[in-house]
């Protein structure tokens, strides 16, 4: 269901990730934290505020 | 350029990566610090609109982990 | 004997400084020995409680009488090397040996090598391996160079199915199962195409939903061998793994594998024999506790109780069903009690908030130097007081300790505050306390918000204390922003009818019945046909020898004697209505009966065949038939010559993909008793995988000495079954000897499986969800096998699966001892954190109803606002699907409201 959204906000996929950890998982939560912040950190700040309240109005 | 930290909107499932976050803790992993938590019941309660408002809001990404 | 532990629990945080500070490494036995930990330690990483321990034996201070880093280091001084061992004595009316199994040790056996080659290791010791937990972090490596194995081979059986001298002769029942599953999460753990093979004799997985994913290994290219290795050799260079077997063909192969795991079975620990003895409870050949058929977790000593694989090889939902199955019978024996030793607690009544502007107090943990040494405390709270509505803000050492607690009560009180933020670790395990000490000071427990700035802050920016310090900052901000939105939510209380419905009149409903009743609860027994007994009625005998009927027929007396069951027979359900602790269901009879709970129980029956010849020659009987020809002392079984049994008719094949369970034990047992008529029958079984899973192994074994031929064949060249002239002919490939086979019997005995019955409409009316194959879903496949995700409904019998009667009983029983939980408060509270509906936003989409998992929505059938959804809140969870789903914006998750987490994205 949350997978259709990403189309739906236009903007650079790297920005929003989704994943599934189970409560034991705690290294995968560390590697999956690592790469979101990486691929976050990789796009440089978020800089169209404006479009994007434009589109939520 | 290089010192700039993007804020990431982290949503947490209670039962699920809440619980490996915490376990991340007790077993003292380390990793980056980017991340703002909000613990939700169920990743199916994060609805478009809270990722839509983080962004609005200056996130620079959302995570959301169920 | 309580041993010692030599840390005070109610001191010990966890914090782990003390393991971290302890100079000692010793084995991890949790890791199998594989990986290491100290010293002073706590069992695993999830331990409940969470309390670290000493090892008297490794620590240095009780060997050398040195060291006491532990003592100098822990921050609340919990540590007690003058802890004594303890002896403790409790009363109690009754017992349950949750005991388990260990094992099988293969070391001393030659033929495994387990002890002198590296590369061979048992099951469990990767099940470490394969975990994010275990010795290497959960990456696949082998143990002799740690490099990632290309080729896996298992070995089934290891310890089980009398293979080796010292083996023993049942089957483990698991092994077969968690093989396949090992390897398949091996394939998925591994980024390159890994070589997994498995060597077996039988395939046998025979559990609900284990065969389709049996399949799946199939297709996800998991090798399957049927062949015994007769020899495994070390490469003393690269230390592979050579082995040397005889494929199905007879011929010679040779396969060089990377590592090999061995299968091992279970089997009871030397030191629970002793313990049995001490209890006085009978044991069995192989050791297990003796249990029968019709009391499968009752012991020969009255009162003591048995469950898991004490009572012999099992997996985890059958432990977990024994397990409540136990507790019903205890709780059978202690009804009378019941609610004797309770005691009530002092409530102080609940301060009106509303409508106050919020004042917030935010309480700050220091956790020792877990938050601490970190994280700037006093920065942190100096500028939590500047934030809007913060009344106060204070830090402590351990927010968390007794005292701390009362100051936090009594701070609430003085300063009037109507909101709490605690910023500490985990609300996972902290928060009923802290919510606690809210209640103690008269506010709602649900104006309070904790935010964890040492599990995922401190511990885990170790490197970084200034953004730590930060991110500590927008949490507790974050917390605030949540908090001044809180408001007091009410936990309703509902009644539960102390009336129950078991729907089938089988033995599982029957027992179900006779369950509750014993209890002392009202029960409707409802069954649609016009007697009591169900399948059982055409069953001979167990595997076991017991005589079914008679057994049948007492229960039927008791349960129709029994003042407290109402029987409806020749009835069916029409529909149903309410929730749990208030359905109302009307019967066919329009008859309305109204209950608490469930038991549906509503069984399986006998696959009708259309396939050798069945319906068309009189010599062609289905398992059930032949039953009821030795029920009758039919004299033409005295004068067969050649029997023949065909198994998996109906089971196993594309059309019906799982496996019934119960008839290859059912076919061994009944080609027993025809050789038991007359020695000189020809019994002849036609198989695909002998699926004698568990003692019933030893049927199998029984059923070979005495001269039952058995030939197996495959799914694709199934045996042909004619009538050439008036005679039967049974033709087969025997895939040992290669060729064909001929039999000319003149008795043919089908294995028909079991297929659920038509469960679509008492589904719908409860609510339920059935699988695939047509048998109810319960809850959760491991943890919750008789609970269904609708509360108050419970599962057992054929319903749910296929299988024998001592597990039908046993899950009858469990259903009772679940429902009774529930029963046995009379009041269900429901939790405040749930879904609310606005009727006057909704759009009566029905999104929010299609969508909920647990019925929770449903539209308002009068009134104004009829056609509007409206949320029933003793069935919501509180997950918030429904919530983001909902387009009209007219529902709401109280306690994690829209407004509540926006103000926190707001705030980041």
């Amino acid at each position: 269901m949350l997978k259709g959204l990403l189309e739906h906000i236009g903007i650079e996929p790297g920005r929003l990730n989704f994943s599934w950890i189970s409560s034991a998982e705690a290294t995968k939560f560390v590697d999956v934290a690592q790469q979101v912040a990486a691929s976050v950190k990789a796009l440089g700040p978020a800089r169209y505020l404006i479009k994007k309240r434009a589109e939520v109005a | 350029m290089s010192d700039w930290e993007p804020k990431i909107t982290t949503f947490l499932c209670h039962w699920c990566s809440y619980g490996a976050a915490d376990l991340a803790g007790v077993s003292r992993l380390q990793y980056p610090h980017n991340f703002r938590v909000i613990r939700v019941p169920c990743s199916g309660r994060v609805s478009p609109k809270f990722i839509l408002a983080a962004f609005r809001h200056g996130a620079d990404g959302v995570w959301v982990s169920g | 004997m309580k041993h010692p532990r030599f840390i005070d629990m109610s001191k010990c945080i966890a914090c782990g400084t003390c393991a971290e500070k302890c100079p000692k490494k010793v084995d991890d036995p949790f890791n199998e020995n594989m990986g290491k930990r100290k010293a002073i330690y706590v069992d695993y990483a999830q331990a409940v409680p969470l309390k670290y321990s000493i090892n008297k034996d490794e620590c240095l201070y009780f060997k050398k009488g040195k060291c006491r880093a532990c003592e100098k280091f822990c921050p609340t001084g919990a540590i007690n090397y003058e802890d004594k061992e303890e002896k403790v004595v409790l009363q109690a009316g009754a017992v349950i040996l949750s005991t388990g199994f260990k094992t099988f040790n293969p070391s001393t056996f030659p033929t495994y090598q387990y002890a002198s080659f590296e590369n061979v290791v048992t099951s469990l010791e990767y099940e470490r391996i394969l975990s994010a937990t275990g010795p290497y972090q959960g990456h696949l490596v082998r143990p002799s160079d740690y490099k990632e194995p290309q080729k896996i081979g298992w070995l089934q059986c290891v310890g089980s199915r009398d293979i080796n001298r010292c083996d023993h002769p049942y089957c483990s029942s698991v092994c077969c199962m968690y093989a396949v599953k090992e390897a398949m999460i091996s394939k998925e753990h591994a980024d390159y195409d890994l070589d997994a093979a498995i060597f077996f004799m039988d395939m046998r997985t025979y559990g609900k939903d284990f065969e389709k994913y049996y399949e799946r290994a199939k297709e996800h290219g998991i090798r399957f061998v049927r062949a015994r290795l007769h020899t495994l050799e070390e490469d003393p260079e690269t230390k592979d793994i050579k082995v040397r077997y005889a494929d199905e063909k007879g011929e010679i192969q040779v396969e060089t594998f990377d590592m090999m795991v061995l299968s091992v079975g279970m089997e009871t620990p030397a030191e629970l024999v002793e313990t049995a003895k001490t209890l006085g409870i009978g044991l069995d050949t192989d050791n297990f506790a003796a249990t029968g058929v019709f009391t499968p977790v009752e012991t020969s000593r009255k009162g003591i109780y048995v469950c898991g694989a004490f009572s012999g090889p099992k997996d985890i939902p059958q432990s977990v069903t024994e397990a409540s199955s136990a507790a019903a019978g205890a709780g059978l024996l202690l009804s009378s009690a019941r609610n004797t030793l309770t005691k009530e607690k002092h409530i102080p009544e609940e301060r009106n908030i509303i409508g106050e502007r919020p004042r917030i107090g935010i309480f700050i943990c220091q956790c020792g130097i877990n938050i601490g040494g970190i994280v700037n405390v006093p920065s942190v709270r100096d500028y939590a007081a500047t934030l809007p509505y913060v009344e106060y803000a204070t830090d402590s050492l351990y927010t968390c300790s007794q005292d701390s607690q009362e100051t936090m009560a009594k701070i609430i009180n003085e300063k009037g505050l109507n909101r709490v933020v605690v910023a500490a670790c985990t609300p996972k395990t902290h928060e009923p306390l802290f919510q606690e000490t809210l209640v103690d000071a008269g506010l709602n427990k649900y104006v309070f918000e904790m935010t964890n700035i040492r599990n995922q802050c401190s511990w885990v920016h170790k490197d970084s204390p200034e953004m730590a310090t930060a991110k500590a900052k927008d949490l507790v901000r974050m917390a605030a922003a949540k908090v001044s939105l809180m408001e007091p939510l009410k936990e309703t209380e509902l009644e539960v009818d102390q009336r129950a419905l078991v729907v089938g009149g089988g033995i599982a409903g029957m027992v179900a019945a006779k369950t509750l009743s014993s209890q002392g609860y009202q029960v409707y027994l409802v069954e649609q046909t016009g007697s009591l007994g169900g399948n059982a009625l055409l069953l001979s005998k167990t595997w076991r020898g017991d005589d079914v009927q008679s057994r049948l027929s007492e229960l039927i007396s008791s349960v129709e004697s029994d003042k407290n069951i109402e029987i409806y027979k020749d009835t069916k359900l029409t529909n149903v209505e309410g929730f749990v602790g208030n359905f109302k269901t009307t019967l066919n009879d329009q008859n309305v009966i109204e209950h608490g709970i469930a038991v549906i129980a509503t069984g399986g029956k006998e696959y009708i065949p259309n396939e050798y010849l069945y319906g068309k020659d009189p010599r062609v009987v289905t398992h059930l038939e032949l039953d009821k020809m030795f029920l009758a002392g039919d004299q033409r079984l005295k004068d067969v010559k050649n029997a023949v049994f065909i198994q998996c008719v109906g089971s196993r094949v594309p059309e019906r993909p799982y496996c019934s369970r119960v008839c290859c034990t059912h076919s061994v047992k009944s080609a027993i008793n025809l050789k038991e008529n007359n020695p000189d029958t020809n019994v002849y079984v036609l198989y695909r995988d002998i699926r004698t899973y568990g003692q019933r192994e030893e049927l199998y074994k029984e059923a070979r000495n005495r001269g039952v031929i058995f030939i197996r064949y495959s799914l694709e060249e199934r045996p042909v079954v004619e009538n050439i002239n008036g005679r039967i002919s049974v033709r087969i490939k025997d895939h040992i000897l290669q060729q064909g086979i001929a039999i000319d019997p003149d008795l043919v005995v089908l294995a028909s499986g079991i297929i659920p019955q038509d469960n679509e409409a008492l589904a719908q009316m409860f609510k339920l969800s059935v699988n695939e194959d047509g048998f109810f879903m319960e809850a959760h496949a491991k943890l919750r096998p008789v609970d269904f995700a609708t509360e108050g409904v419970f599962l057992a019998g054929m319903a749910h699966y296929p299988k024998p009667i001592e597990e039908s009983i046993a899950q009858a029983q469990a259903a009772v001892s679940r429902a009774v939980t529930l029963l046995a408060r009379k009041k269900v509270m429901v939790s405040g954190t749930v879904a609310q509906a606005n009727p006057v936003m909704c759009s009566s989409c029905s999104v929010c109803i299609d969508i909920c998992p647990y019925s929770a929505p449903s539209f308002i059938k009068q009134g104004p606002f009829t056609g509007k959804a409206e949320i029933n809140p003793a069935l919501c969870k509180g997950c918030g699907l429904c919530v983001a789903s909902c387009r009209s914006g007219a529902l709401n998750l109280k306690g994690f409201g829209t407004d509540q987490i926006m103000a926190m994205i707001n705030e980041i």
